[in-house]
Formats: structure tokens, sequence, C-alpha cells
């Protein structure tokens, strides 16, 4: 589905951010994982909170970015977003594709998913699909209780480390960033039918590190993304009927109770003698 | 009948699980679909936490003893399918332990043999162990605590007995029967008590007289007025100390996490996610709201109800006790997950040498029925899991059908189950000798 550019409601951010070597030992302007110093001060995940985070806790960084960057920064060509499986593990797909005068070929590209609260993303999973190199990076932040139904936990940040690769034609100034986040759905609230779960366009970085290993100079520049957005994310997700209270909580216990009868009334007469 | 030598039979076990060990790793390398069980990835991942010195409780559901983690930590040091191994032992072990209960109470060699094959060649069990489940520890130290009551050995039983409740809780039904078996009226001092021979099942003679009167009315005052003897006392004290000791010094070094993850989650667990439990749909339609008193007392009565029951009936005949308390305690529990069926499946050994049911066709039929309501259920369970139907309703009515399959079979085989006390009463050694003797 296309959606125009004045629909785009959601905060899209491409901004870079010069990595700083751990093993110089210095510290780094950005911390490892973007989304960590906004759930320090918060418990709960807001959309605007969180866009106001990192316009100003992340865009105040102290670094400098490096002239030719700050004057041709990295354009958004193209965002693609699918669902793809079905039933209740799915995975959401995002396909990225950037333009840059400037080769990136070191740096990696950082994608935080603000996940609605029907949907979690198993932090475990993710370490897993880390251990295979599948990701660079990957954490979660927000409600780490996997097992609640979406009306009693709170929503979470998924945020994933990736590479970059160069674009379909080699000599073009294009790069592209693909990810497959592997999602399960929650329990969702009482309804009839299914509840829709949509999700938000992703928040978009791009961390680099210095070719010069000038470790002071890092940076961020936060700006609005651009170019055609293709989605396809709704999940539809089933959900229990409440007209069906009544009957399922009759029918629920009186099997209870003549199943336990059955088996008393057997016991008691089934002779403990040969 | 050609004879099963058992040694061979349990070495064929043994490899065969080694073997399947070796599988399930290529699959978790090669296929999309893992072979190891996710349990596994949380122990692991705990075990990995507790050997970095860290509480295994920061791993999210990770809801066991720090014991599991405990055994668990060679998996980062000398191999991750350390503990896969560890718990095919412990399968193997439990083959062992069946043929031994069946062997102490007289069971014929090719009769034990075959009884013991139903749990080593049962493809959910050996499945269980090599895909990483623990349950495997559980059942042999069940068996091992029915072993050394067999053999008079409260000391042990009632330490192993305290462990494997503080391992998993659910151990806490057998409780009191185990305290109904140490009756005095078994036990002659200096003496190990007399066991019944399972070729004695077939008796005819006036020991059903006392034994009606054991039975019935006296029973409950002569359990009340016998209720505190020695090996009661002991076995209670005992098996709390080792409970409150391992409890105690998992909260020194955890804290309330551990007490609310391995303790407290699973004594108030309600799951609203769908399992083989019929209150999965009640439990999902009403978690928006607090469940009344008389809701969580409605849902409590038939539980406790069949265990009384089943115990004070029983507990005489002590593995068929636990058999039927664990598979009514299963039927009947809020939540049901397919590994809980293995604290049955290592109990039906045992008392299948006693069981009129034959194979053909009774025992085929009730076999085919309970796997066939499993499978039903298992359908309707995809269709919403995994194809993101909506089927609640089906599901849930999937649950009723398979409780319905679960009494059928219970009943089935307590109506078909030649009831064979553990001991033989002192009174009736004294009559069988007295009637030796005319």
């Amino acid at each position: 589905m296309e959606i125009q550019h004045s629909q785009l409601q959601f905060c899209l951010i491409l901004g870079f951010a010069l990595m700083v070597s751990v093993s110089e030992g210095k510290e780094s302007c950005v911390e490892k994982y973007i989304s960590k110093g906004y759930f320090e001060k918060k418990s709960n995940l807001d959309d605007s909170e969180f866009d106001n985070y990192v316009k100003h806790e992340i865009s105040s960084c102290s670094c400098q970015l490096p002239k030719d960057n700050l004057n041709y920064p990295p354009r958004l060509l193209t965002l693609h977003r699918n669902l793809m499986g079905e039933g209740s593990h799915r995975r959401l797909s995002s396909s990225i594709r950037l333009e840059s005068e400037h080769s990136l070929q070191s740096c990696e590209g950082i994608i935080i998913e603000k996940l609605p609260s029907g949907v979690f993303a198993d932090p475990f999973e993710l370490q897993h699909l880390v251990h295979r190199k599948v990701f660079s990076d990957a954490a979660v932040f927000g409600d780490s209780n996997l097992e609640l139904p979406s009306f009693r936990s709170n929503r979470s940040v998924v945020e994933i480390h990736t590479e970059i690769s160069s674009g379909e034609d080699i000599n073009s100034n294009q790069m592209e960033i693909k990810i497959e986040l592997p999602l399960h759905a929650r329990y969702p609230p009482l309804g009839e039918g299914f509840a829709k779960v949509k999700f938000g366009i992703p928040d978009i970085f791009l961390r680099c590190s210095s070719i010069q290993g000038n470790l002071d100079k890092c940076g961020y520049m936060p700006r609005k993304g651009e170019g055609p957005k293709s989605v396809d994310d709704v999940w539809e997700v089933p959900c229990g009927n409440k007209e069906h209270q009544g009957i399922v909580s009759v029918v629920t216990f009186t099997s209870a109770i003549i199943s336990a009868s059955l088996i008393v009334f057997t016991s008691i007469s089934h002779s403990t003698l040969t | 009948m050609a004879v099963v030598n058992f040694c061979s039979l349990l070495l064929f076990s043994a490899v065969f699980r080694v073997l399947l060990i070796i599988y399930g790793e290529w699959q978790d390398t090669h296929m999309e679909v893992r072979y190891t069980d996710v349990d596994y990835l949380v122990f692991s991942d705990a075990a990995s936490l507790m050997a970095s010195g860290r509480s295994p409780y920061e791993r999210s559901t990770y809801r066991y003893s720090p014991l599991l983690a405990f055994f668990l930590m060679p998996n980062s040091v000398i191999h991750p399918a350390w503990g896969k191994f560890l718990f095919s032992a412990s399968d193997v072990l439990v083959g062992l332990l069946i043929h031994t209960i069946l062997k102490l109470r007289g069971v014929p060699e090719n009769l034990s043999t075959y009884c013991t094959m139903v749990w080593l060649f049962n493809p959910f069990t050996f499945t269980i162990g090599t895909r990483g489940n623990c349950e495997p520890i559980v059942c042999a130290i069940i068996l091992w605590i029915i072993i050394c009551l067999m053999n008079d050995n409260i000391f042990q039983a009632a330490f192993w007995y305290g462990l494997v409740v503080h391992l998993r809780i659910y151990p806490i039904i057998y409780a009191l029967p185990i305290v109904l078996l140490l009756d005095p009226r078994h036990f002659e001092s200096g003496k190990k008590p007399k066991l019944t021979a399972w070729s004695f099942r077939n008796i005819k003679s006036g020991q059903i007289s006392s034994s009606k009167k054991f039975a019935g009315e006296s029973h409950f005052w002569l359990t009340l007025r016998n209720i505190f003897t020695w090996r009661r006392i002991i076995f209670g004290l005992i098996s709390a100390v080792v409970f409150f000791i391992c409890t105690g010094i998992s909260f020194y070094l955890y804290g309330w996490d551990f007490l609310h993850e391995a303790l407290l989650y699973h004594l108030t667990r309600t799951d609203p996610r769908h399992n083989f439990s019929i209150y999965f749909y009640h439990i999902y339609l009403h978690y928006e709201q607090e469940f009344t008193v008389m809701e969580k007392l409605i849902s409590f009565l038939p539980q406790i109800l069949v265990q009384l029951v089943l115990v004070f009936r029983f507990s005489r005949d002590l593995p068929f006790c636990f058999f039927t308390q664990t598979l009514a305690f299963v039927a009947f529990n809020k939540v049901m997950t397919a590994q809980y069926f293995v604290w049955f499946f290592c109990l039906l050994p045992l008392i299948l040498p006693w069981s009129k049911i034959k194979l053909k066709w009774q025992g085929l039929a009730s076999t085919l029925l309970w796997i066939g309501a499993q499978t039903h259920w298992l359908m309707w369970g995809y269709l919403l899991e995994f194809k993101g139907k909506n089927v609640f309703i089906q599901l849930w009515v999937a649950s009723i059908v398979f409780l319905a399959a679960n009494t059928y079979i219970l009943i089935s085989i307590i109506q078909n189950h030649i009831y064979s006390p553990v001991y033989r009463r002192l009174d009736h050694l004294v009559s069988d000798k007295t009637a030796k003797h005319d």
C-alpha cells in the first residue's frame, strides 16, 4: 500500500552518529543502544515523549559531525514494510533504501521499532539471531513480560543494529538495509472476531565509525523521512468473544463437576478387594 | 515368548537417545524448526547466568529451582548438549527403576521387561528428554522414593521427597498417601515390612473379611489414632527440613525473584493463553476482571475432591494411587501442557501388571481415544496459533472432549485394576501362618 508524504504522522528519523571505538577507552557520545536512555528515565513508552527524547537528548550530543556528512546527509529513498507468515508468530520485514554522496561502508543501520501493545519481541530469540549473525546487535526495552495479554502489558521498543549492504547497482550511491524482525502476538482484549494491530514507521539511524579514527568526532542529525513508503503491516489477531462468557463458565464448571463426580463414584464403588 | 534381555534393552535405549540428541543438534543447525525444547534454551541461559555469578532469574520465564540451573552449568563449559545427556540419562534410569519396582513386587521378569518398554519406547517420553526437558529427573526421584518406601528406608525417602517438592512442587500431592501408607499395622519392630507379591493378586482367602474391615468403617478412625507414629514423624520432619533448607538457601541467594518465579508462580498460575486445560478460555474471558472467591472455589473443588477420594481409597496400593492422583491432577489443573503427561507416563508401567485391561482391544482403543482427543485439540490449537483463525470456542470444546477422554480412561483403569496393597498387613501375615499351620 502506497501512502503520501503528508500522511506520515510518524517521525521517521534518519541520523548519523559516529561510533566511538570502545577499545580506545573513550566514552561514546551516543550509548550503545539509543533507546536505553529513554527507558532509564521512563517506564512506559509514549510515542511523542520518545520523539522528544530523540530530538533533544540524542541530538544535544556535543560531538561534531564531519563536514561532508553534515552537508550531504544520506537520503531515504524507499521504505517497504511487510508482515510475513501467519498466526501468532510472524516476521515484520523492513526494506530501507538510502542514497548517500559518501560511502556508508563503515556504518551500521539502527532500526528502532516502537511496538504496539498487542505484540512483543522475544529478547532471547533476538540474541539467538545475533549469535547467528543475522543482526549485529539487538535489544528490547520496556515491558519484558512475554506472557501477559495485551491489556495487562505495556509497550516495548526493539532496537536492531544491522549491516548496510550496497544497492543492486554497485556503482550507484544507493545502500540498502533489510531486516526481518520475529514478533509474537499477545492475547488481545475481548472483542468480536479479530483485534487489529497496526505498526508505526520505525526510526532509522546510521552510526558510523570515523575512517580517520578521529574519535572525538561524533554526532547525530535527526530529520523527517522522505520518499515513497509501502506498507502492509496490519496484524489481525483472533480475540475472545465476550458473549461466550456465560456459556463457557457454565459448561466448564459443569463438565469439571460431572467428571469429578464420575471419578469419585467409580473410586468409591470400586472394591479394594480382589 | 522370547525373553528380552533387560540389559540389552537399556543399552539400546541409551544408544537410541544419544543418536536422537545428535540428530537434534543437526536439526537445530540446519532447519528452521528447532528440535530443542524452548525450555531447554531457558535452562541453558539461566545456567550460563549462574556460571557468570549472576541470578538465573535474570532470564525471564525461568521458573525452576536454582538447582536445575546449577546442574546445567556444564552446558556453557563442557557442551551445550550436556543437559540433554543428563535428562536422557535420567530417562533411562527411570526405565531401570520401573523394572526394579516391578521385580520387588514379584512381577515375572518377562512382564517387568515389557512394562518397562512402555516407558523406554514411548515416543512421547524419549523425545522429552532428548529435546531437553527436565521432567525425567523428577520422575526418577519419585520412583526412587517408591523404592525407598518399599525397602523401609524412610530417611532416604524423606530426603528425596523434600528435594523433589522443592524442585517441582506438584509431588506435594503424594504427601498424604505416603503418610497413610506408613501405617503402623504394616511394620513389625526391627523388621522390614513384607511386600505383597504380584502372584498374590488373586487371593480369595479369609483375608478379605479383615481387608473389608480395614477398608471400611474403621479405616478412618484407625488412621486418626495411628497418625503420630515415629515413621510418619520422621518422614514429615526430614522432608520438611530438606524442603525448607533448599528453599531457604535459594531464597538467601536469589531473594524474592526465586520465591516469585519458582514457587508462588506455580501455586497461583492462571494462564489465559490456550493450553489443554478446560479452564483456559474461561480464564481468558474473565482475565480483565478479578476472579471471585466463589469462582476460585468452584474451580478448586473438583480437584481437591478427586484427590482426597483417590488418596483415601487407594493409598495402600501406592504406585496405583500415585498414578490415578497424577492423571486426575493434570486433567483438572488450571494449566495443562504436554510435558505434564510425563508425570503419569512414568507411573503407568507400575500398574499394568495389575490391570485386567487387555491390549487387544480395550487397551488399544483407550490409547487411540486418548491420542485422538489430543490430536483433535492440537488441530484447533494449530489453526489458532499458526494460522490465525478465530477458533477459541472450538478449541475450548476440544479441551472438554480431552477431559472426557481422560475421565473415561481413568475410570476404565480404576474399574479394571486389581487392588494390591504394597505392604502386607501384620494381621494378614499372622492369619496366613495360622492357615498354613492348620
